[in-house]
């Protein structure tokens, strides 16, 4: 049973049953998914967040790129899902909000009554391009902002268990701003690109 | 035991799932369609994560999103609950491949009970009865005779080949045999190329009794009584209640202490339940086994006061049982009642919307399960399933008393739910009696059911 609230003590505890979990996920990842795209991975225990990377120039070789940091609220914020719980107490009511970025805001959780809800960053002006699964976010270089695309481009993909679904621009535009680093968790539905839809006159050139 | 659950199901059971997680001090994330995004488990949990449409085979009935879920959140285990992907051997494997614990029985314990077929071979060598049935194909009228003569009639010829009750003929005596085994010949020789024959003892009226048994990782078992599921439409159970009113005490004992010797011997794991038909007579007959946690699972919380889900995770954990068979107690009565958004007047047409008013009933041995508040839009694409009523008394004539009066006091507004069913079952002669068995409500027919209980 975990203890609710980890004294500072229990770094070492923390750091040792991480480097369990990566040494019991990373080979059963790696080798179920073969040959396939894993790019990153993202584990979270406690206040902990490690992050695999492989270089993006090289093919896998096992090296891995360790990230681990103090994985605070600020750090937090943006991501696809909130911290454990062994961080302490919930930072806020709204903790339970998987939706960093669906605009609900901390105690917000999930008000809309309709499903699926309009996405919170789109209006008259532009689109946004949402997550086709579950999985760790990869947006390509023409999810870079000022990037002018069409409908259907691919911006990226979200990397489900090794398998790549497509992110696609909603509509003709220029992708106006990314609403979740890459190598994030995401969820289903979840607002990734924001695309400035073209006006008729841009469109025409 | 677990650090952090992915709960991978929806409704009710999602929310028991929660409540027993959160007794036990383990965190759990909940895993939901986009049609379930307002449901009370999503924003009752610590965490929730949306996996995929409302189409259940890209949200609920996909492997790789739900284990990508546990995954991205830090997941250790996943608890399947119940349909959707609860007995899916594939997923348990699936699940164990990316270093997490499914919360049931191992996959090759999945894989070696998959089969009804195979269970009840596998479960029969250890001593538990099955339907009685010919010794093989029938090689002729001779042979058939002798057979059902042994059986004893009714009997029901069945086509080796084919199924879902395609040609089959119940008989009543010999006379009937000889003439119905020339037909069913001709019929399954140009129904499906092949006229092979068996024949199995017929059940007129039976009663479908299950039992509860727990077997942790170490072999050790326990049983948790049985429920009686006679009351069925459809061979849906409506209604669920223990004791079971068609057994002594005696006989229920023993058949319990049958089934749990019999899993034991079979290398069964985790909680689980087995299903038998009791003919007329008490005699009962094994039929399959369900290797997951039950709908109807409150009946035994309410009369043995154990937790099954935490039992369930502790098993899944690893944990030996901390319960020794000496320690369950069976006390008083328990009756389930399960509340569905369906329309008896419209042959139980499935219904949703928004739930516009809600009360769950309360006072001494009433317990709801539901998901159901306020302002809830029930979504139109999973089952009918609202919730389950359950009462417990010290006796059959106490629970069956408050069952009434939780009914009565239930509210559900907003949706047709099947609670006048509920209603005329508990001013039913044959169901207050004990004598309910599983084809009379649709002997009867639940129409004319309701309004006899209408007009008595």
């Amino acid at each position: 049973m975990p203890s609710p609230k980890p004294e500072p003590r229990d770094h070492d505890a923390d750091l040792a049953s991480i480097d369990a979990l990566i040494d019991r996920l990373v080979p059963a990842l790696t080798a179920k998914l073969g040959a396939t795209h894993l790019g990153e991975l993202e584990v979270r225990e406690g206040e902990w967040r490690i992050r695999l990377r492989r270089p993006a120039t090289a093919g896998w070789n096992g090296e891995l790129r360790r990230t681990t940091d103090r994985s605070g609220r600020g750090v937090a914020a943006p991501e696809a899902h909130a911290s454990g719980t062994r961080s302490g107490p919930a930072p806020d009511p709204g903790h339970r909000s998987v939706s960093g970025s669906n605009g609900t805001g901390p105690g917000g959780g999930h008000a809309s009554t309709a499903h699926p809800p309009r996405p919170a960053h789109e209006d008259e002006s532009r689109r946004v391009a949402t997550s086709p699964a579950v999985g760790v976010f990869h947006p390509n270089a023409r999810a870079a902002v000022g990037t002018r695309v069409r409908q259907g481009d691919v911006l990226g993909h979200v990397d489900v268990l090794g398998v790549r679904e497509d992110v696609l621009a909603p509509a003709d535009g220029l992708v106006g701003e990314l609403l979740t680093e890459a190598g994030m968790a995401v969820e289903y539905g979840q607002e990734l690109v924001v695309v400035a839809l073209a006006t008729p006159a841009e469109a025409a050139h | 035991m677990f650090h952090r659950i992915l709960i991978a199901n929806r409704g009710e059971i999602a929310l028991r799932i929660l409540r027993a997680c959160r007794t036990l001090g383990v965190e759990a994330v909940v895993a939901y369609s986009e049609a379930d995004r307002e449901s009370l488990p999503v924003q009752l949990a610590d965490e929730a994560i949306c996996i995929g449409p409302a189409d259940a085979r890209r949200s609920y009935l996909s492997a790789p999103a739900l284990i990508s879920a546990a995954v991205i959140t830090g997941c250790d285990a996943v608890h399947p609950g119940y349909g959707f992907l609860s007995e899916d051997e594939g997923f348990a494997e699936v699940v164990r491949a990316h270093d997490l614990t499914f919360i049931g029985p191992s996959a090759d314990v999945l894989d070696r009970f998959a089969s009804k077929e195979g269970s009840r071979r596998l479960l029969g060598s250890h001593g538990l009865p099955t339907i009685p049935g010919s010794d093989g194909m029938l090689r002729d009228d001779g042979h058939a005779l002798d057979e059902a003569d042994r059986i004893g009639y009714p009997v029901l010829i069945k086509p080796s080949a084919g199924g879902g009750g395609k040609g089959m003929r119940m008989v009543r005596t010999p006379r009937e045999l000889e003439s119905a085994i020339r037909i069913c010949r001709s019929e399954a020789k140009s129904a499906f190329g092949d006229d092979s024959l068996y024949l199995e003892k017929w059940l007129d009226d039976n009663r479908h009794v299950e039992v509860q048994v727990a077997v942790d990782r170490f072999g050790r078992g326990i049983h948790l009584g049985e429920r009686d599921c006679s009351v069925q439409r459809r061979h849906q159970k409506i209604l669920e209640e223990a004791p079971t009113p068609a057994l002594s005490l005696a006989a229920r004992t023993e058949l319990a202490e049958r089934a749990v010797r019999a899993v034991v011997a079979a290398g069964y794991e985790n909680v689980g339940t087995l299903e038998f038909l009791v003919d007329r007579d008490g005699n009962p007959y094994f039929i399959e086994i369900n290797c997951r946690i039950q709908v109807e699972h409150p009946v035994t919380e309410m009369l043995t006061g154990v937790d099954m889900v935490g039992l369930q995770l502790r098993i899944a954990a690893g944990e030996p049982l901390a319960l020794a068979q000496s320690d369950i107690k069976l006390t008083g009565h328990a009756i389930e009642f399960r509340i569905n958004a369906e329309d008896p007047a419209h042959d139980f047409r499935p219904g949703a919307g928004v739930v516009s008013r809600y009360h769950a009933p309360g006072g001494p041995g009433v317990r709801m399960d539901s998901h159901l508040y306020e302002g809830y839009e029930v979504p139109p694409y999973y089952d009918s399933l609202l919730g389950k009523l359950i009462v417990w008394g010290p006796d059959r004539a106490t629970a069956i008393a408050r069952g009434r009066a939780a009914l009565d006091e239930l509210l559900v507004e907003g949706l047709t739910t099947n609670v006048e069913i509920h209603q005329a079952l508990l001013a039913n002669d044959a169901f207050l009696e004990g004598h309910m068995t599983t084809n009379l409500l649709d002997r009867v027919g639940s129409g004319a059911f309701l309004a006899a209980a209408a007009r008595s």
